[in-house]
């Protein structure tokens, strides 16, 4: 796939309930085949900006800006007109596989019925299929497990299930909302291991949304960390995690609990973020992240940054790099 | 304390926004609207409802000494509305409240002591749900005689199943919450934990099912009294003033839109303060934050 | 502030299991057949001293939960022993049982859970002492405890609701102190916290233990985390132990393959950039 178009382009993107606003003014793109990361703790506006791309909010919640994808405007779009495009161009895999998934529908059924949905495959070839994804997917004996009902497997199988739903079309977009959050861990590595293949076979951009820094640096090229509903860094995963600029990216990679880099004595003292995340209702004005932030002037307490730079972008007054400037001022 | 890096932290601000609740609103009005009617039954009626007077038969409505003007007999509808309202009140909640009794008593020792005796609860709730209240009801009036009494007993016995099965699964939802475990560890019993922890946090619950059963009660009532094994004169219900209205149809069909007025009103207020009600008290409602 | 309780001389454990099993019976397959037995727990040793944490780490299944259970008094073991302060808490008779129950308390995982949304902050705090029929000034006992885990006065009168995670996560913690314990048992105390929030709560637990000189068990799925809160780690896989050892140690050379699936498993920041983390 070496299309010019995008396989999405968000533009000031912003979703509300008419009381709050949990997404304010978000613009990414990710090019063909593309894998972004959006990072955030809860709160943050992240699940949001995923479900207003499927069109999947809750009651209540509205949607501003634009979405370009697959040559429409998916804000724009009706019910029925993205119902169809679900599965289709554009998928999701969610972060709990036991409640995303029909309990009382065999899996092998659920997979199938995504591909007769959406190609007109008759039962006997979606069946074939639906075989040979699992089978790609590394899940045990396929042939029975398609009689399985969700409940009558893994956690780690049922997500593979899902990755597989998720795929059948060989969708432009996969948006992957904390994938491996609710599985094991020693399942984790190789849920994401499978996606990561699976997706780079299809071609497809993938769009990972977790709070997991680890995950992002092992899965995308790029990088968008949300705070308070807004993006306030975006670029290269490389650049982003070695250099960042802003200083709530700064706080969140220090705050990782690694065995690379910590002395594990009895005195070792993991660096936090003081403070905590305000709440949407009650967002500081300026900066969103000044009353946590080490390097907080009169500006930032006044004046909300934009995204600026070249490459990576950064939504700070005084990016990190010259926070000891501003400091010694 | 000496962690730097955390500050003593201050509570997050309350938050508590005064939200306009259209159906709690209304439903509060027409309720309290028809509670007060019948308590001012008590003190003062326009003219007294049983007592026949052959000379002003058959008045229509709007004129200044009967307002809804007299039924076949010459009694006074609005007279008959009021005290209408207190056989209302007195079996729809006489017959919500023993159900709700019942049924939270029940629900709760279903929930908490066990599987034999969740066993033998549920199942018997369901028997119960099994045998139509219609049915119940006519059999109650054919062997102790109609009256509100009977009435009472026969809702009880209609609601109590489905009470039980509300207060159940709602109590078995707190008691998988760890605040239980952790009162457990503290080596609180079970009474205890029911009537500290899970009573308080299925009281909303409680209060919606029993605005809902209210209102379900005087329908059922209005049903029964319509059928004739309801309330008998001297007292007076919504029910018999349609049973009675049903003899003058074509001569003044008016008569039996009264009643059948209050009736809406009244159920339509309480089904709307019960919606209200859950909306304000569902603590999963207000945690709900994006 | 109450006096520090004294770490015993001789360094001996303050809660320790010796032997322990537990097994459940399945329901039947057929008719008649005996009940299958499941063996959760085979042959375990653990124990906890004072000042000193203790890491419990191992998948979901591995019996990690039961021997919680057990170590909390909640289930009692079909073989081997449950010891706090050298004597059995099953045999021990009713006032040791009493003193166990006050003396090891828990946090769980889940805080918005574990406080009830009905109840103001103030109110559960005290929970404990009423129900463990513990004299003294209460109201005391309830601002040392704030300050403690770094709280504010004014949170005694609030509802959980109005608190954030990492903030429910604080005052669960303060309820645990109450009782003034000598071990806390923390059973995956930030898995439901964000990253920013999760390093304020292991800080402040490590400053528990150093400061008060509790006993802490630590118990996770993710190593890091435990790595970095405690001094030795316990490795649990099908209901036995595995491997016990320096996290450190264990992080290097792990020899056990359930060690070795948890090491492995183990996603860092350095080895995605590097581009080898799903290699």
């Amino acid at each position: 796939m070496t299309g010019s178009a995008p396989a999405i382009e968000v533009k000031d993107l912003s979703v509300g309930n008419g009381v709050v606003t949990a997404v304010r003014g978000v613009s990414f793109t990710i090019p063909q085949g593309g894998r972004m990361g959006l990072v955030g703790e809860s709160g943050s506006g992240k699940s949001m900006t995923a479900l207003a791309l499927m069109g999947l909010l809750p009651m209540g919640w509205s949607t501003h800006g634009s979405v370009l994808h697959d040559g429409v405007d998916l804000v724009k779009q009706s019910d029925r007109a993205f119902s169809s495009r679900r599965g289709r161009t554009i998928s999701m895999v969610f972060q709990d596989p036991l409640s995303s998934l029909n309990p009382v529908r065999r899996v092998g059924e659920q997979i199938s019925w995504v591909i007769r949905r959406h190609t007109g495959a008759d039962k006997k070839a979606a069946e074939q299929q639906t075989i040979e994804l699992m089978t790609q997917m590394k899940l045990p004996r396929p042939e029975q497990l398609v009689r399985a009902y969700p409940h009558e497997i893994s956690g780690g199988q049922r997500q593979r299930i899902m990755i597989a739903m998720a795929l059948a079309c060989y969708p432009q977009l996969i948006i992957a909302d904390e994938p491996t959050t609710a599985l094991d861990v020693t399942v984790q590595k190789q849920v994401l291991r499978l996606l990561n293949g699976a997706v780079n076979e299809r071609g497809s951009a993938l769009l990972m949304i977790t709070h997991d820094l680890p995950i992002i640096a092992a899965m995308c090229d790029t990088v968008a960390v949300m705070y308070a509903g807004r993006i306030v860094e975006m670029g290269p995963v490389q650049e982003v995690f070695r250099n960042p600029r802003h200083h709530y990216t700064r706080g969140l990679l220090d705050s990782q609990p690694t065995m690379d880099n910590i002395a594990l004595d009895g005195s070792a003292r993991l660096v936090s973020i003081p403070g905590m995340v305000p709440p949407l209702h009650n967002l500081p004005t300026g900066c969103a992240f000044n009353p946590r932030c080490p390097a907080a002037t009169d500006k930032c307490r006044t004046v909300m940054p934009e995204l600026a730079g070249e490459g990576l972008q950064a939504a700070c007054w005084h990016p990190v790099d010259s926070a000891s400037e501003v400091a010694a001022q | 304390m000496t962690d730097t890096a955390s500050p003593a932290v201050a509570a997050a601000s309350p938050r508590r926004r005064v939200e306009i609740n259209a159906s709690l609103v209304v439903g509060l009005v027409l309720t309290v609207g028809f509670l007060a009617v019948a308590l001012v039954s008590f003190f003062w009626l326009p003219s007294n409802p049983n007592i026949p007077n052959i000379k002003a038969r058959m008045l229509p409505p709007f004129l200044p000494d009967h307002w809804l003007g007299t039924d076949g007999l010459g009694r006074d509808i609005v007279a008959q509305l009021m005290v209408g309202a207190r056989t209302s009140i007195l079996v729809g909640a006489g017959g919500a409240s023993i159900a709700l009794l019942i049924g939270t008593v029940g629900g709760l020792i279903a929930a908490a002591y066990g599987k034999l005796a969740d066993e033998t609860i549920s199942r018997g709730a369901d028997i119960m749900l099994s045998i139509p209240g219609m049915v119940t009801a006519l059999v109650l009036a054919a062997t102790m005689g109609s009256g509100a009494f009977t009435t009472i007993l026969a809702l009880t016995a209609f609601f109590t199943p489905s009470f039980i099965r509300v207060i159940r699964s709602a109590a078995m939802a707190v008691l998988q919450e760890d605040f239980i475990t952790s009162a457990k560890l503290y080596g609180r019993g079970r009474l205890f934990i029911l009537a500290r922890h899970v009573i308080p946090n299925i009281a909303g619950v409680m209060i919606v099912q029993f605005t809902l059963y209210f209102a379900a009660g005087i329908l059922t009532e209005a049903g029964l009294s319509y059928l004739g094994v309801g309330v008998t004169r001297p007292s007076i219900s919504w029910g018999m003033m349609l049973n009675e209205a049903q003899q003058t149809v074509g001569i003044s069909s008016p008569l039996a839109i009264w009643p059948g007025l209050a009736i809406v009103f009244v159920v339509l207020g309480l089904n709307l303060l019960g919606d209200g009600l859950r909306d304000v008290l569902d603590p999963k409602l207000k945690r709900r934050s994006a | 502030m109450t006096a520090v309780t004294p770490f015993p001389a001789d360094g001996r454990p303050l809660l320790e299991v010796r032997q322990l099993s537990q097994q459940y019976f399945l329901r039947r397959q057929k008719l008649f057949a005996p009940r299958p037995i499941l063996k959760v727990l085979q042959d375990i040793d653990f124990a906890v001293r004072p000042g000193e944490a203790v890491g419990l780490v191992g998948e979901s299944g591995s019996g990690k939960t039961t021997l919680t259970r057990m170590l909390t008094g909640v289930e009692k073991p079909h073989e081997g022993h449950v010891v706090f302060d050298g004597v059995d808490v099953w045999s021990g008779g009713e006032a040791h049982r009493r003193l166990f129950r006050r003396s090891v308390q828990v946090v769980l995982q889940n805080p918005r859970s574990s406080l009830d949304p009905r109840m103001r902050v103030g109110t559960s705090l005290l929970e404990p002492l009423r129900s463990l029929k513990i004299e003294g000034d209460h109201a005391a006992r309830v601002l040392e405890v704030l300050d403690q885990v770094g709280l504010q006065k004014s949170a005694l009168e609030r509802f959980p609701h109005e608190f954030s995670g990492g903030q429910l996560q604080r005052i669960a913690i303060a309820r645990a102190l109450m009782p003034n314990p000598r071990v806390l048992i923390a059973d995956e105390p930030v898995s439901a916290l964000d990253v920013s929030i999760q390093a304020q709560v292991l800080n402040l637990l490590k400053d528990l233990v150093r400061d008060l000189g509790l006993g802490l068990v630590f118990i996770a799925h993710d190593l890091s985390v435990v790595a970095y809160t405690t001094s030795k780690v316990y490795v649990m896989s099908s209901g036995k132990i595995v491997e016990v050892g320096k996290p450190l140690d264990l992080f290097r050379n792990p020899s056990a393959e359930a060690t070795q699936n948890l090491v492995g498993a183990v996603l860092s920041v350095e080895s995605g950039l590097a581009g080898n983390a799903l290699a």
